[in-house]
């Protein structure tokens, strides 16, 4: 049954999804392309584009690929499952979190999350980056100079997307 | 500065819709523009602590604050209201994007290499907010071990998540109750 597959893996992700979805981008394609075999790489670096360039949360991939594989159900399902769980938990973390304001622990709780997110994100990058077994200088190269832009500049990062799709219809049309 | 929340479900809907309507290119500076500047429901130094408490959390941050402000001003249907508000229209635009696009595409190689691109960007920002939230920490070589493990695991060696990150947070942790980190 894909359906229960995609809502109990997805649910599982949610709990795990420290830092939203770029943590977790690099399990998602790991699932979903190199176990699942539901997308090729080109397929979901493809639907993460079209993810990105959509308003709202970029969580909104996890419909795609519910998409992709079960439809409009699958879509439902797909984004519920990758919700539901961390909803739930920020529901009842809010309260504590206001309780415990100066424990030790949660100033060690946040100092631990910091450097395990920066590793996740990084990594993310580097796997979409990389759809291939093998690394496209051409994907590298505009990914970089994106790279740059975030870090160099404050314009909204929809500009970076835009001339990632002029330096791809370039480069590899 | 004078703040008043939201006095009804429809007030509280309709700026979650307005925030996911616009959010190109991110959430959090439409979040913040709706709720603090536009609305004024929140005061800026509530809306940074509340982002960063679900910064921390897993899930997307906005759909976060969505259920944590909508439990403060009306409980669970609060929550409810406000996550569906933020998420209706981007679920349709999305999936109608996509279908727009899966039709031209096995037609279209310069499609497929505009979107491909668009991907490679998006990618590129994934790299570029990580060193933005490295930099801060990065003078610490307990936190630079931290990184490179948990990335080469991740990223080189496709170590599952469900894995990696229980374990890097324990060492983590322990490194930062420790006074190390």
């Amino acid at each position: 049954m894909i359906l229960l597959d995609i809502a109990l893996y997805f649910m599982v992700l949610s709990l795990f999804s420290v830092g939203g979805l770029p943590s977790v981008m690099p399990e998602m394609q790991r699932y979903v392309v190199e176990v699942k075999h539901w997308m090729s790489p080109a397929e979901f670096m493809q639907a993460f584009a079209v993810g990105q360039a959509a308003p709202g949360p970029n969580m909104l991939i996890t419909t795609l690929v519910g998409w992709q594989v079960a439809g409009l159900a699958g879509a439902l399902v797909a984004l519920a499952a990758m919700c539901g769980p961390a909803a739930v938990l920020a529901w009842f973390v809010v309260d504590l979190w206001d309780r415990f304001k100066e424990s030790p622990w949660r100033r060690a709780i946040q100092r631990a999350i910091a450097p395990v997110v920066v590793a996740m994100i990084l990594s993310g990058g580097v796997v979409l980056a990389t759809p291939g077994s093998t690394p496209d200088w051409r994907l590298w190269l505009i990914a970089a100079a994106s790279a740059a832009g975030i870090l160099l500049t404050k314009v909204n990062p929809l500009w970076f997307l835009a001339a990632g799709g002029v330096l791809g219809a370039v480069l590899l049309g | 500065m004078q703040v008043s929340p939201p006095r009804s479900l429809t007030e509280l809907f309709l700026g979650f819709l307005s925030i996911g309507a616009r959010s190109f290119g991110g959430v959090m500076p439409w979040a913040h523009r709706v709720m603090v500047e536009e609305r004024r429901w929140v005061t800026p130094a509530d809306f940074t602590e509340t982002i960063g408490l679900c910064q921390f959390l897993p899930g997307p941050n906005v759909g976060n604050a969505s259920i944590v402000y909508g439990k403060r001003w009306f409980g669970v249907i609060g929550s409810l209201v406000a996550f569906l508000g933020l998420f209706a229209l981007p679920f349709v635009w999305v999936l109608t994007l996509f279908a727009f696009y899966a039709d031209f595409a096995a037609t279209s190689p310069l499609l497929r290499a505009i979107v491909t691109g668009v991907g490679a960007a998006g990618a590129g920002m994934f790299i570029g907010t990580a060193i933005k939230l490295g930099r801060p920490i990065a003078n610490n070589p307990y936190v630079l071990v931290i990184i490179a493990a948990c990335f080469v695991c991740v990223a080189v060696l496709r170590i599952s998540l469900i894995i990696v990150l229980p374990v890097g947070l324990g060492i983590s942790l322990l490194l930062a109750r420790r006074g190390k980190l």
